[in-house]
């Protein structure tokens, strides 16, 4: 674990106390550190290789599809089953039974008795007993939105309208991607010594792209069936236009919530990232690729579509701040402090989401700073008490790192609002409204901050008949804040480990939530169902997998895919793009 | 069935929260039962044997410290399994350790001795070198001695019978500790104990079992994952229409 406290920490570090708060989290933009960046990056630098070994698939494209995947030293398979599904079973949710496609990946070669035990298991998802060889399980519905319109453009010999995957940039959408022991597949404790998959969620995220190339041949392949004289393969603009799907409510939640260790690997490697750009003086190059980027991304947050009321306003302001930005840069050359000047300005006049996704720009003008970090976004975790610590140390450890959780009232309704609690379907995590739903004695313990203050109340009575104690003379009169005090201990070393806000609040957005997680994995097209339901697409504008190892295409042209705009096919001067042939 | 590491540290957490324990002492549990079975050293019988009792015993009531001073102390654990509070006493005797140098924690009147292994690993890890001795009161009378060196993860473990029976009417229900701060203390048996040796475990062993259950899993006998599971289901919260509305997924994804 590195500690934001070290003394190699950069001087322009933001305090915690600004990056931690619910709000901003939930305004972050993917960056060229989300788990998706890096991961692709890594593809290209190792030249993976992904082919396609079985491509079973009958003329409504049910069957199988293997795909096997070669790394500097190991190799896998992806394990594609695709079944028909009713409309009436289709569902995002975890408490689905049935899905369009279920996959997973596994470790070495998938021989026979490896996919008869796969093929019996692997399709009932949870309720299936999982392969140790098996890293990642997954299940993904189909979008009905472009599906069928794909088909048939494909099958009547032209392209699909862009457009369409401007509206819903994916043809599936995954509903739940596992790791670390699930149903019986492999621990993390084995990724951990794997170079290829040692990064959070590494192997997860090559999951879903190998289901983006999946979604690709099997389009392909339903257009010739269908008109095997007519049809055309998807044009490589659209395939790199095309992303993944992934639906997910609040279980994102209780991870971030458990994790503050790994919490704090990703926001400081974030911040780190920001700090050292920072420190950097603007030249006329970088002010010009500044301007590129963002100009970029006020095109990509234009054409993003969602049905959600609130999120369109907060991207309508986000479009407003982000124009605002490009007029300021026009009117600011390159001088030595512009990043500051640009923050400082940025504060008064732009919305949090534009203030965020500068940072992410800026991070991303110093690639040869910044990817270095792509190694140190993971960590073993491990929370300790030090039960020889003096309790009034313990008191003034509260006093100064979590004075934000003190805010909490016992006897304000406003502040103990929600409930969250795991249903027994399917252990769905839900909220509820403390006072008129039931379950509120079985909630889930994931409101940090009240745990903080209650812990802080019993230690100021304790400290008052006790002053000389020590920390394990309060846990002995008070057992069950043990676990409140070893995080209090642990995470008192990691600033960017707690998110700062009370998560039983009335006020509280869960979205924000979801999003905090979902810009790691490298999220785009935020389209929310509720305030506690979203939809977002991961890999679209990635490098497919020919392009990893073509020798024309250098990893900076292969790299620079966030943000995609819709591609115009017929013309040049609309295509943000990587130049490949195609084989 | 064969079950991952993960998968039954998470069972066992969800189960003994089911079952009453605080937050912290299931994780702690759970930690300690996944942690024995995957270094071979049958968390998963441990907790089958105890685990009725565990279903039956009285959780308000703590282990009780009866008597401390600067290098000692001795905690009552009223006939409970050490798998509850007992961590608290071993973090006593951790804290005394790393103000003397050397402590002795004796906990009385506990069952599922072995589970503290589990925790004591923890303790190594955090750089203090532990040796915790205890005795069976079965015939034959076992001596069991468990010990870490400081920064280790896996123990040296000797289980070893006695030649004779001490004229003791004492129940061997206790378990005592010693830590030390700045050398190691490894179990050596006597030169002529070899003949009725019963179980010698060293570390080397146990960090391969560790190894293989990562690649293999964990097997667990089905009728307890079974009963962990149930337990684990006193914490869910039964379905109802609102409840459904309570993860906002909408109703219909067809689209």
């Amino acid at each position: 674990m590195i500690f934001a406290t070290a003394a190699s920490a950069p001087k322009k570090l933001r305090p915690a106390s600004e990056v931690m708060k619910l709000e901003r989290l939930g305004s972050m933009f993917a960056s060229r550190l989300s788990f998706v960046r890096s991961l692709m990056r890594k593809m290209i630098t190792e030249h993976w290789q992904i082919v396609n070994t079985v491509f079973d698939l009958d003329s409504k494209g049910h069957g199988l599809a293997i795909y096997r995947i070669t790394t500097p030293a190991n190799c896998y398979h992806c394990v594609i089953f695709s079944r028909d599904l009713a409309p009436e079973k289709r569902s995002d949710r975890v408490i689905a039974e049935a899905w369009d496609v279920t996959f997973a990946l596994v470790e070495g070669e998938a021989e026979n008795s490896l996919l008869e035990q796969m093929a019996a298991n692997v399709p009932l998802q949870e309720a299936g007993r999982q392969h140790p060889r098996v890293l990642v399980l997954s299940r993904a519905n189909k979008s009905l939105r472009n599906f069928s319109q794909f088909v048939a453009a494909l099958a009547a010999g032209h392209q699909p309208d862009p457009a369409l995957l401007t509206a819903v940039g994916y043809l599936y959408r995954t509903t739940a991607v596992y790791g670390n022991g699930k149903f019986g597949i492999a621990d993390f404790a084995r990724l951990e010594r794997n170079a290829d998959f040692n990064r959070p969620f590494a192997a997860q995220m090559l999951l879903v792209y190998i289901l983006r190339q999946f979604s690709v041949e099997q389009l392909n392949h339903l257009a010739s069936v269908q008109a095997p004289e007519t049809s055309v393969p998807l044009h490589p603009e659209l395939q790199r236009y095309l992303g993944i799907g992934n639906s997910t409510g609040l279980g994102m939640a209780p991870f971030l919530i458990n994790h503050p260790q790994l919490i704090q690997q990703w926001v400081y490697g974030r911040e780190r990232a920001l700090a050292r750009a920072r420190e950097k003086p603007a030249t006329a190059h970088t002010h010009a690729r500044l301007h590129v980027l963002m100009s970029r991304a006020l095109k990509h947050l234009q054409q993003t579509q969602t049905e959600d009321r609130e999120q369109t306003l907060r991207n309508q302001k986000t479009v407003c701040s982000v124009a605002e930005v490009i007029d300021w840069l026009d009117r600011t050359p390159a001088h030595h402090a512009l990043y500051e000047e640009l923050i400082s300005w940025a504060r008064g006049h732009c919305s949090l989401e534009a203030q965020e996704l500068i940072n992410t720009m800026l991070i991303e003008l110093y690639p040869e700073l910044v990817d270095r970090l792509d190694d140190q976004l993971g960590c073993r975790e491990s929370m300790d008490l030090k039960p020889d610590m003096k309790a009034w140390q313990l008191r003034d450890l509260i006093n100064e790192k979590f004075d934000w959780a003190l805010s909490y009232r016992e006897d304000c309704p406003d502040d103990n609002y929600w409930f969250w609690y795991r249903s027994v379907e399917k252990e769905e995590p839900r909220l509820g409204v403390r006072g008129t739903e039931s379950g509120a004695e079985k909630e889930s313990a994931l409101a940090i901050g009240p745990r903080i203050s209650r812990c802080y109340g019993k230690l100021e009575r304790f400290l008052a008949h006790n002053p000389n104690a020590i920390v394990v003379d309060f846990l002995l009169a008070h057992p069950e804040q043990k676990e409140c005090v070893r995080r209090i201990q642990t995470i008192g070393d990691t600033p960017y480990g707690e998110i700062r806000a009370n998560l039983w609040h009335r006020d509280m957005k869960p979205m924000h939530l979801l999003r905090t997680k979902l810009s790691f994995f490298g999220a785009s097209r935020f389209d929310p169902k509720s305030d506690r339901w979203v939809r977002i697409t991961l890999f679209q504008g990635a490098p497919l997998p020919w392009e990893l190892s073509n020798p024309n295409l250098s990893l900076q042209q292969l790299d620079d895919w966030g943000f995609p705009l819709e591609p115009c096919l017929g013309g040049e001067e609309n295509a943000q793009t990587i130049r490949g042939d195609t084989p | 069935m064969k079950v991952s590491f993960n998968e039954l540290q998470g069972l066992s957490r969800k189960a003994f929260s089911g079952i009453g324990f605080d937050d912290g002492d299931a994780n702690d549990a759970a930690d300690v039962v996944a942690w024995m079975e995957a270094h071979g050293l049958d968390g998963i019988a441990a907790l089958q044997k105890g685990l009725n009792f565990l279903l039956n015993e009285d959780k308000s009531q703590p282990p009780e410290l009866i008597y401390q001073d600067a290098d000692l102390c001795v905690v009552d654990a009223h006939n409970k399994t050490v798998l509850g509070h007992a961590s608290l006493a071993i973090e006593l005797g951790y804290a005394k350790c790393r103000a003397r140098g050397l402590s002795v924690t004796k906990i009385r009147h506990c069952h599922n001795r072995m589970l503290i292994v589990g925790y004591l690993s923890r303790i190594a890890r955090r750089d203090m070198s532990i040796t915790a001795f205890w005795r069976n009161s079965h015939e034959p009378l076992t001596e069991i001695l468990v010990s870490f060196k400081a920064g280790d993860s896996e123990p040296e473990i000797c289980m070893y019978s006695l030649p004779s029976t001490p004229d003791d009417t004492e129940p061997n229900d206790g378990i005592t500790l010693v830590m030390v701060n700045h050398v190691n203390l490894l179990p050596d048996l006597k030169p002529d104990a070899p003949l009725n040796d019963l179980l010698q475990q060293d570390r080397h062993a146990m960090a391969s079992w560790h190894e293989r259950s990562l690649v293999e899993g964990i097997e667990v006998d089905t009728a307890l994952w079974e009963q962990l599971k149930v337990l684990a289901t006193k914490m869910l919260v039964e379905a109802s229409d609102d409840s459904r509305q309570g993860a906002g997924a909408g109703t219909n994804d067809n689209d």
